[in-house]
């Protein structure tokens, strides 16, 4: 049992430690690249970076050929799937691989595959919910969707038997990670997020994503982000894109404060189908599933 | 094209016909079920089979049946016929089902913890032939020895068909209505009859069955003191104002903190402005409550 004395000094010890993730050499230029307005892009730079990585140029045509981005015929190169699906499409299906791929393959009691589904179902309710209340940009939002827990990493990878015994308290109580991360490690992945993502010198608006995506009435700059990303991550929770535990809770969407803030500057969220939008989740659950199981478990 | 080959070309990964959609989207308009891109298929068969019936030969034309022919009203509950039909068995809606027992029976019981008489009231609103309210008492007897300790149990279990109750009543089932159903709960409550199962007395005694019409405004306001309806795949049948009547009492039946359940991807957007829908694991749910500040929960 961790001790009140130690708790504080866990985020200290995660701050000083080397095992935190280094970014993959992928994405970092992605990650750069697709800072830029997309006049600016160019197909086969993208291409040529994807390829330096072998398997993670296999993973992303796996993906590619998923009813998820949208392509429905078979493409078997990479080059077929950037014209096919275009760029942004490819850039989202590599920058999932490259994220993804960081998780440690064991430990904590913690299954890297719940991680992912909840990761990469996050980054498509985002981006379909952004889409649906006309949210300026969509890409951005499934960036933010991909990327918001990566503060679990951080945890899985510097405090793996600590977080193991918040994740145990989460599964049996069924009450929010967070929550009980609070409770066991003093901290929550938002901070140890937070750290990660300044070590990246991630975009502000993804970085606050990851340090607010549970206080979203903490964001100043990037609020609109933090908030959809908030009720998205929640509706996945809710809907069976847990991390492999259910919640034992009732949520009212309505009284989250990521609605108030959104519904502020978006006026479609008004009269907004939220029985629609969780019914259509249905279509992405066992999508996600298959998908994410048959890249993971090779 | 022939509803043969539509059928063969559905069978290929492609995406979904801009006319399926058009049903999908009018089915959920019209009768709020809705089908995701994943049950789109599905939906295709239950078209095609009217399609067959009535010999159309595109959904676009099918699509007409349903709302600029004549007879569009009586196709339409055609359609929903074949698109519930099947529907009813044991342990139909798990997720649902789960949801009760870990979210909504706690607050249920915390709600009445200082009352003097501890009773649960359950409501089948539109029970078929009898699965779903069995199935409730199922799993509420599981609890009589742990939360229910000291619990009267009450079921009511409505419909209108006169048929479907007396199967109710009778109690005995084949092997597609039990196909969900545990080797535990087939032990338990059970009995053989012949190749079929009947539920046992102690289940059956605490249900009550009885014939109702849900636009029945005079019988619908003595069904009091409710703590959880469900109405599965009912409210679907009914035009906007007597759907609207129908939740409106509902929301009079049901006590403060109560709930009421409808069918798998079946919802009340647009219908009503009084029970606000909530998440729960796997589920959604209407409870009663004042509309939020921040916005409101249907037009």
């Amino acid at each position: 049992m961790i001790t009140t004395t130690s708790k504080g000094s866990l985020l200290t010890r995660i701050e000083g430690l080397n095992q935190i993730p280094t970014i993959p050499a992928v994405l970092a230029p992605l990650l750069r690249y697709l800072e830029q307005p997309m006049e600016q892009l160019d197909v086969q730079k993208v291409t040529d970076m994807i390829a330096q990585d072998k398997s993670l140029a296999a993973q992303c045509l796996q993906m590619a050929n998923s009813p998820l981005f949208g392509r429905w015929q078979k493409v078997d190169s990479l080059r077929a799937a950037i014209i096919g699906l275009g760029f942004q499409r490819v850039s989202d299906i590599a920058m999932s691989c490259g994220v993804l791929n960081l998780t440690p393959k064991t430990g904590a009691g913690f299954d890297p595959v719940v991680f992912w589904e909840h990761s990469l179902g996050c980054a498509l309710v985002c981006r379909y919910f952004a889409r649906t209340i006309s949210y300026p940009n969509p890409a951005k939002a499934y960036l933010a969707g991909l990327l918001h827990d990566l503060g679990i990493i951080v945890n899985l990878w510097t405090l793996p038997k600590e977080f193991g015994a918040a994740y145990e308290l989460a599964r049996r109580e069924g009450i929010p990670l967070h929550e009980a991360e609070q409770q066991v490690l003093g901290f929550t992945h938002c901070d140890a997020g937070r750290l990660l993502a300044e070590r990246w010198e991630l975009a502000p608006d993804i970085r606050e994503v990851v340090s607010l995506h549970h206080s979203s009435g903490q964001s100043h700059d990037h609020a609109g982000l933090v908030a959809l990303v908030e009720l998205s991550d929640l509706l996945c929770r809710m809907s069976g894109l847990n991390y492999g535990y259910a919640e034992r809770r009732q949520v009212n969407l309505l009284e989250q404060s990521g609605f108030a803030i959104l519904a502020q500057q978006y006026p479609a969220l008004q009269d907004f189908d939220w029985a629609r939008l969780t019914f259509e989740l249905d279509s992405y659950m066992d999508e996600v599933h298959n998908l994410v199981r048959t890249i993971y478990r090779k | 094209m022939t509803a043969a080959s539509m059928h063969s070309a559905m069978a290929l990964d492609g995406p979904p016909d801009p006319e399926l959609v058009r049903i999908r989207d009018l089915v959920y308009q019209v009768a709020g079920i809705f089908h995701p891109d994943t049950k789109l298929r599905l939906l295709m068969d239950r078209c095609l089979r009217r399609m067959q019936e009535l010999n159309t030969p595109s959904l676009r034309q099918y699509f007409e049946c349903l709302t600029i022919k004549p007879n569009r009203q009586a196709e339409l509950v055609a359609l929903l016929n074949e698109i519930t039909i099947g529907e009813t068995c044991f342990f139909r809606n798990e997720p649902q089902l789960d949801a009760l027992l870990q979210v909504v029976l706690p607050k249920v019981i915390e709600a009445k913890a200082k009352l003097p008489i501890r009773r649960l009231r359950i409501w089948s609103a539109g029970c078929s032939t009898g699965e779903e309210p069995y199935t409730l008492n199922m799993l509420l007897l599981e609890e009589t020895q742990r939360r229910l300790k000291d619990w009267t149990i009450e079921i009511l279990a409505t419909d209108l068909n006169e048929r479907s109750l007396a199967h109710a009543k009778n109690a005995v089932y084949g092997s597609y209505s039990t196909r969900n159903l545990s080797a535990y709960y087939r032990q338990k409550y059970f009995s053989a009859a012949g190749d079929q199962l009947q539920v046992q007395a102690q289940v059956r005694s605490n249900v009550a069955f009885s014939r109702l019409n849900l636009s029945d405004n005079s019988r619908m306001t003595f069904m009091k003191s409710l703590d959880v309806v469900f109405c599965c795949n009912v409210l679907i049948y009914f035009d906007l104002v007597s759907k609207r009547r129908v939740i409106q009492h509902f929301y009079n039946n049901l006590l403060p903190h109560g709930y009421l359940f409808l069918g798998h991807s079946e919802s009340l957007y647009g219908v009503t402005d009084e029970f606000r829908l909530v998440h729960l694991p796997g589920a959604t749910a209407y409870v009663k409550g004042e509309r939020s500040p921040a916005g409101k929960q249907a037009p």
